[in-house]
């Protein structure tokens, strides 16, 4: 029944940012538009990969450092991506993948000093370790950025920002076919690491009483959402609240077991982000929001409300 | 959070979405401004405006050190005569050529207060806007007199031309300049000639920024006889879907270019845009950014300019 739910409203989902749009698209001509095959589907389809990304991240990394707090973009990964770019377009750097790439390679930049940082002292990523260490290297790569940005004299370098945020703009087939390429490895790994992730949530002590390889889970969850969310900032930019809000929506209507979890937070992330996104680009059309703004307005009430019964119940 | 800051940073032609924010605080300010300096008194002779802040401006005498914090008003003053009252100017003023021998104090974006007092001026102009008041203020605490200006559109043009002329002695060259300025802005739009006229000015591709109604380079766009396919969005720019772009199907689409060696933009390779057919055509107009990044005494040239780049002079692509 709640599968079937989900299911229902990610299929609707897809279907409403295929069909709605700024653009006026007659019905007859929606199965032989330009505008639908090569903007919106693309632009659906990248919104489904990257919302559920983020939300299988998010409940990944939530379940490694044991806070709820925890978020995709929390251990550095937007700043370190945030200077890649800014990198790339102080250098000049031309080409339509410069930027995505520099922003990935930002991303896992952070990401390697973050991991270097949880190892120190045979600390075996300790979540304090980690968490610290995140927030840290963000705040070093955007402090990086913001120097850069400040005394470099090129205009275009001030947009690296618009860039960073810009969320699903720059959508198409290729950026698709890349992430669908690319996704399915750390999702299996995530998968794979869902018995585990279970026994984590007692403690690590109580985990590896219960035969977990604790040391590995961690490292593998770590590196698996880190590197699932490098690639989403590569293709959209910084979305927020759908790696936060996602994993505690999924949590509260199917329960601590990350084997059904993990993968309602993936179609949960991607119906959000795919309403989000048809939301941000009709509802001031012809302008657009910030998509990033749009999942934020819908997460948080859904959150709250949810929060709500929750806590009374 | 970033963001807005970055935004509020840019320059005046790479107007941000924020520019809505931007625009209620600048209001707000001005009203708060208003009501705070209405009971000032005047001093007996001198020169006194009131500046689009609200601000009462005085001076004793015609300014002989000027500093200006705008390209526009850099170029506004050398087109009257006053070129050579001036001792400071941003990193962005680069014309006429003789401006390039005037100091730069930085970028201007917020003002370097020192690095603009440090010149001595005895006037500094100054773009009306948020983080510029600020500067205007803590200049006049430094007993800097400092004149906020509004230049958005053509029709600021000539305004700002007669205060600039006023304070500093101009005011026969300045009103002649003024007129013509004057004249522009009220010049009707010109009819389009019959084939390829319809234009998106792009800001920004990822996310794409259009420039709308609310910005001069649309009245230019419309002097030079070209449809802005954004007219309807009011403000000076705004970010839209790549799909309302297509479906506009501009003919033109016109880019700033401040970098010497013109060529396409790198957005033009990538695979979405390419569902825009001025993209698909190669249409891009490659604007210098010195001529048309801001309103100024060449908005002329830049309407005659534009013109003969749509009627196909010096190629389809240029």
């Amino acid at each position: 029944m709640r599968w079937a739910l989900l299911g229902s409203v990610a299929v609707l989902a897809l279907l409403a940012s295929v069909m709605l749009g700024p653009a006026a698209v007659p019905w007859g001509e929606l199965a032989h538009s330009d505008i639908v095959w090569n903007l919106r589907a693309p632009r659906a389809v990248l919104a489904f990969l990257v919302g559920g990304s983020l939300g299988v991240a998010g409940a990944g990394l939530q379940a490694l450092v044991r806070n709820p707090l925890a978020d995709p973009f929390l251990l550095g990964l937007s700043g370190g991506a945030g200077l890649g770019a800014v990198v790339a377009l102080a250098l000049h750097l031309s080409g339509p993948w410069a930027l995505p790439l520099a922003a990935f390679a930002g991303a896992l930049a952070a990401l390697g000093l973050v991991y270097r940082m949880g190892l120190v002292g045979g600390a075996a990523l300790d979540p304090r370790i980690l968490l610290l260490g995140g927030v840290a290297v963000g705040a070093f790569t955007a402090a990086i950025t913001t120097a850069i940005v400040s005394l470099a004299d090129a205009a275009e370098l001030r947009n690296a920002f618009l860039w960073l945020w810009g969320g699903l703009s720059a959508a198409s087939w290729d950026s698709v076919l890349l992430l669908a390429l690319y996704a399915p490895v750390p999702l299996a790994v995530l998968m794979a690491a869902a018995r585990p992730l279970d026994l984590l949530a007692l403690g690590e002590e109580p985990a590896r009483y219960l035969g977990a390889d604790v040391e590995a889970v961690k490292r593998r969850v770590y590196l698996a959402a880190s590197l699932l969310t490098a690639a989403a900032v590569a293709v959209s930019g910084v979305i927020g609240f759908v790696g936060l809000v996602i994993p505690h929506i999924a949590r509260l209507a199917w329960g601590h077991h990350h084997r059904a979890l993990l993968p309602a937070a993936f179609i949960g992330g991607g119906a959000l982000l795919a309403i989000a996104d048809t939301l941000a680009r009709t509802v001031v059309a012809p302008r657009e929001l910030p998509v990033g703004v749009v999942t934020a307005l819908i997460g948080v009430p859904v959150f709250a409300l949810l929060l709500r019964r929750w806590t009374i119940a | 959070m970033a963001l807005a800051h970055f935004a509020r940073r840019r320059s005046p032609i790479s107007i941000s979405p924020g520019m809505g924010i931007f625009i209620m605080r600048r209001w707000l300010l001005a009203w708060l401004l208003l009501a705070a300096c209405r009971p000032s008194g005047r001093p007996a002779g001198g020169l006194t405006v009131t500046d689009a802040a609200g601000r009462t401006v005085s001076l004793a005498a015609p300014a002989r050190r000027v500093v200006s914090l705008l390209p526009s008003f850099t170029e506004l003053l050398f087109a009257m005569g006053a070129g050579d009252r001036l001792v400071g100017r941003t990193a962005w003023c680069d014309y006429p050529p003789a401006a390039h021998a005037v100091p730069s104090v930085g970028d201007g974006m917020p003002p370097n207060v020192e690095a603009v007092a440090a010149r001595h001026p005895d006037l500094v102009v100054l773009y009306h806007s948020g983080p510029n008041v600020t500067a205007a203020e803590q200049l006049a605490r430094l007993g800097i007199p400092a004149v906020l200006l509004d230049l958005n559109r053509l029709e600021d043009l000539g305004p700002a031309a007669r205060t600039l002329g006023r304070l500093t002695g101009r005011e026969v060259a300045a009103e002649s300049l003024a007129a013509a300025m004057d004249s522009l802005a009220a010049r009707p739009p010109r009819p389009a000639p019959p084939p390829f006229t319809s234009i998106v000015f792009v800001v920004w591709d990822n996310p794409p920024i259009v420039i709308g109604r609310g910005s001069y380079l649309h009245q230019l766009a419309a002097l030079a006889g070209a449809r802005n396919v954004f007219a309807d969005v009011t403000v000076p720019s705004a970010q839209v879907s790549l799909e309302t772009i297509a479906a506009r199907d501009p003919d033109w689409i016109a880019v700033l270019q401040d970098s010497a060696p013109p060529g396409a933009p790198a957005f033009a390779t990538r695979r979405e845009w390419r569902a825009v057919r001025a993209v698909r055509e190669r249409r891009f107009l490659l604007l210098p950014g010195s001529l048309f990044g801001r309103p100024g005494p060449r908005s002329a040239e830049a309407v005659r300019e534009l013109r003969a780049r749509i009627e196909g002079v010096g190629g389809a692509s240029r």
